[in-house]
């Protein structure tokens, strides 16, 4: 077994200093939202080396979409609906009644609770709901205004 | 949840049991707790809605005993009399009252809408916004929808779920809906 040399710890902290100050650069290009190289070498200081910077800058440019993919489904939000699960039934009869019809929905939907409280292990719960005909109705309402509203922004 | 309820105001105790009353009639759709309590508590009274809750339960299922074995006003003030000694005399008094004025008008449910095992739908807001900046993107543009419902669970009472969509699990939900009615139409 190698035996450790006080170089090593040097060098661990170089390396530690090194992972800061990329996470650092990309986090600031992600916050400004540059997408052009222009702006991401203009980063760096005129002394710099120029093939690492143009290398770096490449390599940033690749993958600020997905970086910034990530921040926005990362970002502080109220909990997110991750599934929506349906099924219709038509209750036959029941201990008050004999003989009925009633069509009826039953609706579950699957939420997970704020993805930057829970880190890694997102609490996901289940809502189970029941509508008849009438709240499904005023639910569809209330959607196709959402729907409007949308079409009317993405028209402006 | 006998001594919790001799701390809730009487005007207070007699809103809870017209509630509970007009739920068991299929007037509401459910007991509005959460609003109820932070009246109580903006009053001064503290008094927990998880509290709030076990009593309303209890009352409900009072209240619809005595309905299901049609029991007179005496008849409910003996029972509790007899069961929960340490009700303090206000709340006794409010029961009487609500159950003199209303007992008799709870038909034993024949309705259909009644064999709530799961929560029962009652409304939905919505709010469409657009995420402007965040810390980790100074200009993020990202539109949302933002959807509360309201539902009432199956003892009654009404609870809130809040939950935002992206704009693509939006139009997913709609076209679910969409789809449920028109199944709902042919069945």
């Amino acid at each position: 077994m190698a035996a450790l040399r006080d170089g090593d710890f040097g060098a661990l902290q170089i390396l530690l200093k090194l992972v800061s100050a990329l996470h650092n650069l990309t986090r600031h290009v992600v916050y400004r939202g540059f997408n052009r190289a222009e702006d991401i070498l203009g980063l760096f200081p005129e002394s710099f080396h120029q093939n690492l910077k143009n290398l770096l800058t490449k390599i940033i440019l690749e993958n600020v979409s997905t970086w910034r993919n990530e921040a926005q489904a990362s970002q502080i939000s109220l909990p997110q609906l991750v599934d929506l699960d349906w099924r219709v039934d038509i209750k036959t009869s029941s201990d008050s009644i004999a003989r009925m019809a009633v069509p009826t929905c039953l609706l579950q939907l699957k939420i997970q609770e704020d993805a930057a409280l829970c880190g890694n292990n997102p609490v996901v719960s289940a809502l189970t709901v029941e509508l008849s005909k009438e709240t499904l109705d005023t639910m569809l309402e209330g959607l196709g205004r959402i729907r409007d509203q949308l079409s009317a922004v993405a028209n402006k | 949840a006998a001594d919790k309820i001799r701390l809730i105001p009487q005007d207070f105790l007699a809103e809870l049991c017209e509630q509970i009353m007009q739920h068991l009639n299929h007037k509401i759709p459910g007991i509005n707790t959460a609003e109820l309590c932070q009246r109580i508590q903006t009053s001064g009274v503290d008094i927990n809605i998880g509290d709030l809750a076990k009593i309303a339960n209890t009352l409900s299922f009072l209240f619809s005993t005595a309905a299901r074995n049609n029991l007179s006003t005496e008849e409910l003030v003996t029972t509790l009399g007899s069961g929960v000694s340490t009700l303090p005399k206000h709340a006794v008094q409010v029961i009487r009252h609500v159950w003199n004025e209303q007992g008799k008008a709870i038909a034993v449910s024949e309705d259909a809408g009644n064999m709530a095992t799961v929560g029962q739908f009652v409304d939905m807001k919505w709010k469409l916004g657009v995420a402007m900046s965040s810390d980790t993107c100074r200009s993020l543009k990202y539109p949302y929808v933002t959807v509360t419902l309201k539902v009432a669970d199956p003892s009654g009472q009404i609870t809130d779920k809040s939950f935002e969509m992206t704009i693509p699990q939006f139009k997913n939900f709609f076209r679910q809906f969409k789809e449920m009615a028109s199944v709902l139409e042919t069945v």
